[in-house]
């Protein structure tokens, strides 16, 4: 039976069990990389040396996470505050980048068109509404977590998520069903 | 147009737009930066058993081969039935009370 995030927490730390560790990078390594790739406007580079830092962070300090929020929650927390401490050092993060955009989803499920626009339109938010939005609408995190996350008021995170939906739909009129 | 209807459309086209990211080699690149695992050699139980040792040992002689505890035995059985009942009986609610506080306390932080 496959562990859970508190037991496999339990074990690296009970134990300094890495193959516990490795599981809980290859459980969550795909969103932790996935979030930092839209955060860093898909600069696959960056994101996954971002994503690296997170999870060795993570493993350097887990003797202080609690169980108080979900293990993601705690997880996503380090992961934008390592993108945030990035961000401050370069001042602006690097442009999209349209091949490695490509490779990276199947062709299969989403128009790419729709994805270029939806990409396009997701990185003409502030970061503050972006982030938002990627944590509530394409992570599933609620508002509360968000805001754990963000370390922002719950009222804030409200707010930027109704502000961004709000103008991804007027870019995104064109798509919107009719 | 419908507002629940776009939000909806909105949601579901951003939550498409997060595929699964291959493995790739990524968790054995974070596994190789790893601080090397060291066995825990624990002496935390060794302390304890050679202080409590010790302490005993000390208070065993420091009480003249603890005849303090006959002394003391006597003196309880002089007291009167009700008030030694009384003082048992409120030691331990009280003694209930912190380990039900405190199992309330750990149950708060592991959820």
């Amino acid at each position: 039976m496959p562990l859970n995030d508190a037991d496999l927490v339990a074990r690296v730390l009970l134990e300094d069990d890495h193959h516990a560790f490795a599981e809980l990078v290859r459980n969550h390594q795909s969103a932790v990389r996935g979030l930092l790739r839209q955060l860093t406007r898909s600069d696959v580079a960056l994101a996954d040396d971002l994503a690296q830092e997170t999870f060795l962070r993570v493993y350097k300090n887990l003797h202080s996470f609690r169980g108080e929020a979900k293990f993601s929650t705690w997880l996503y927390r380090i992961a934008y505050n390592c993108f945030r401490e990035e961000a401050r050092k370069r001042k602006e993060l690097v442009g999209i980048d349209e091949t490695q955009l490509q490779a990276e989803h199947d062709p299969q499920t989403v128009d790419p068109a729709l994805r270029h626009d939806l990409m396009q339109a997701l990185q003409l938010l502030p970061i503050h509404e972006r982030s938002a939005i990627l944590l509530c609408c394409q992570n599933g995190l609620s508002h509360d977590e968000a805001a754990r996350v963000l370390e922002i008021p719950l009222g804030t995170v409200k707010t930027n998520v109704l502000r961004g939906r709000e103008k991804l739909k007027k870019i995104l009129a064109a798509w919107a069903p009719a | 147009m419908d507002e629940t209807l776009q939000g909806d459309w909105l949601d579901k086209r951003l939550r498409e737009e997060m595929p699964y990211i291959d493995d790739d080699g990524f968790t054995a690149r974070v596994l190789q930066r790893l601080p090397a695992a060291h066995p825990r050699r624990s002496f935390r139980g060794a302390i304890l058993l050679c202080a409590t040792i010790l302490a005993s040992l000390l208070a065993y002689f420091l009480s003249d081969g603890g005849r303090f505890l006959v002394v003391e035995t006597y003196r309880l059985l002089s007291m009167p039935v009700l008030f030694v009942s009384l003082v048992a009986i409120t030691l331990s609610v009280a003694t209930t009370a912190i380990a039900a506080g405190a199992a309330w306390s750990n149950a708060r932080t592991q959820r």
